[in-house]
């Protein structure tokens, strides 16, 4: 037995107070996602949502289990650098059926680096369109031995 | 007498709310598991964000503004058409100075046309309208968001929606954003917009879905002349080439002033770039 009675009146506020305090938990478990706080102040499955989307590009790595032969020849030369998909498209379809096509690659990629312009650097090789010979450039270059002649 | 409320019916009802609220939360815990499973099976299985520190660099020597770059975010991230870019090159034009000026260069002239991405075989930048030789120099910058460490995008969000996670990127929430521009507004650098399809306020999220895969940003990966270079501070391989990047150069970042401590390091930059 308690040592004295609790007044009534005291016993409600106590009771309307854990009602109130028990609600806001009660609310907050509801609204508060429950990935909230994994990593920070913020949904952690959101970083799972963003992540979950489809790459576009295959990338150099894909494209090197069947045709490395052209990159060994690539890694040669100047051309290097390049990516396959910077002129043949995007090829994740490609590299997931070889029977799908990848997009041909035209004059017009080559252009697009090497036309010249003010702004581009000095090391890198420039023509000025109307001034160069030829309607196709694969007349002259090799894209992937850009040293050699075809 | 019937309608005067009594103190059991109301007290039994507040518990009932309650329970009621708690079956709900329960529920939506099972739910959110449910679709956490159901997301995890695009998602790529065993990435932990807190083992990773991405960093990306640029060599501004080398970039040659052919716009592949920007080209490439627009596809793999699925950017609306029109002036909505992740990332994009911008031209810097430097003019000489008015003779008797006491300056060394005058004011820079700066222009993105379509993010520098060219139509139709057209080059995206139309020859300067100055003459030749009233130019300095000219040259191009690639620009992204840049990972800040204080990012003040983050700060201003008003629903939490955007947030820096444990490796570097900073990112966003489309299901919180409520798309007031107040991070648009905030970025000091100009990398987010307005999705005009969502809504919802987006940015380069570094390839996050190329990122956890083990592939490399699409810009990087679609860059002919390696001006990005990209990797991981945590987990460096044996020569590195981002430690190679930022032993080799000297190296700085956009806006130093503004204290956001980006984590995008140019190199060969001109003072004129902000």
């Amino acid at each position: 037995m308690l040592p004295f009675k609790l007044p009534p009146q005291i016993l409600r506020l106590v009771l309307v107070a854990m009602a109130i305090v028990g609600s806001y938990f009660a609310a907050r478990s509801f609204l508060v996602p429950p990935s909230f706080g994994e990593y920070g102040w913020y949904r952690g499955d959101a970083l799972g949502e963003i992540a979950s989307r489809t790459p576009v590009f295959a990338g150099k790595q894909a494209c090197d289990e069947c045709h490395s032969e052209i990159l060994h020849k690539l890694a040669a030369d100047k051309h290097k650098t390049l990516s396959c998909e910077g002129c043949h498209g995007v090829s994740r379809e490609h590299s997931n059926n070889p029977d799908v096509l990848p997009v041909k690659a035209t004059g017009s990629h080559c252009i697009r680096c090497h036309e010249a312009n003010l702004a581009r650097p000095a090391w890198l090789k420039q023509i000025v369109v109307k001034d160069h010979y030829g309607p196709k450039c694969t007349e002259c270059h090799v894209p992937h031995q850009p040293s050699k002649t075809p | 007498m019937k309608n005067q409320i009594s103190r059991r019916g109301s007290l039994l009802r507040m518990g009932g709310a309650i329970a009621g609220l708690l079956t709900i939360s329960v529920a939506r815990t099972a739910k959110a598991a449910v679709q956490k499973v159901f997301v995890s099976a695009n998602a790529p299985k065993g990435y932990d964000p807190t083992k990773h520190k991405w960093l990306m660099c640029i060599d501004d020597n080398k970039c040659i503004g052919c716009g592949l770059c920007a080209e490439a975010c627009k596809k793999e991230n699925g950017v609306p058409e029109g002036p909505y870019f992740r990332t994009w090159i911008e031209r810097y034009i430097i003019p000489k100075p008015k003779p008797g000026s006491g300056e060394t260069r005058g004011e820079a002239i700066v222009d993105s046309p379509n993010g520098g991405i060219p139509k139709g075989g057209v080059s995206a930048f139309p020859e300067p309208t100055l003459p030749k030789d009233q130019i300095e120099h000219a040259f191009f910058v690639p620009k992204l968001c840049n990972l800040c460490e204080n990012p003040p995008c983050v700060q201003v969000c008003p629903v939490g929606a955007t947030f820096k996670a444990p490796d570097g990127a900073v990112l966003i929430d489309p299901k919180y954003c409520i798309g007031c521009a107040f991070c648009v507004q905030a970025c000091p650098y100009g990398a987010r917009f307005l999705n005009p399809v969502s809504k919802t306020a987006e940015k380069c999220t570094l390839c996050y879905h190329r990122i956890t895969r083990n592939l490399k940003p699409a810009c990087v990966e679609i860059c002919p002349a390696e001006a990005r270079v990209f990797g991981d501070l945590n987990n460096l391989k044996a020569d590195d080439p981002i430690q190679k990047f930022y032993e080799k150069n000297r190296v700085q970042v956009l806006k130093p002033h503004l204290g956001t401590e980006p984590r995008v390091l140019y190199a060969a930059l001109d003072k004129e770039v902000r």
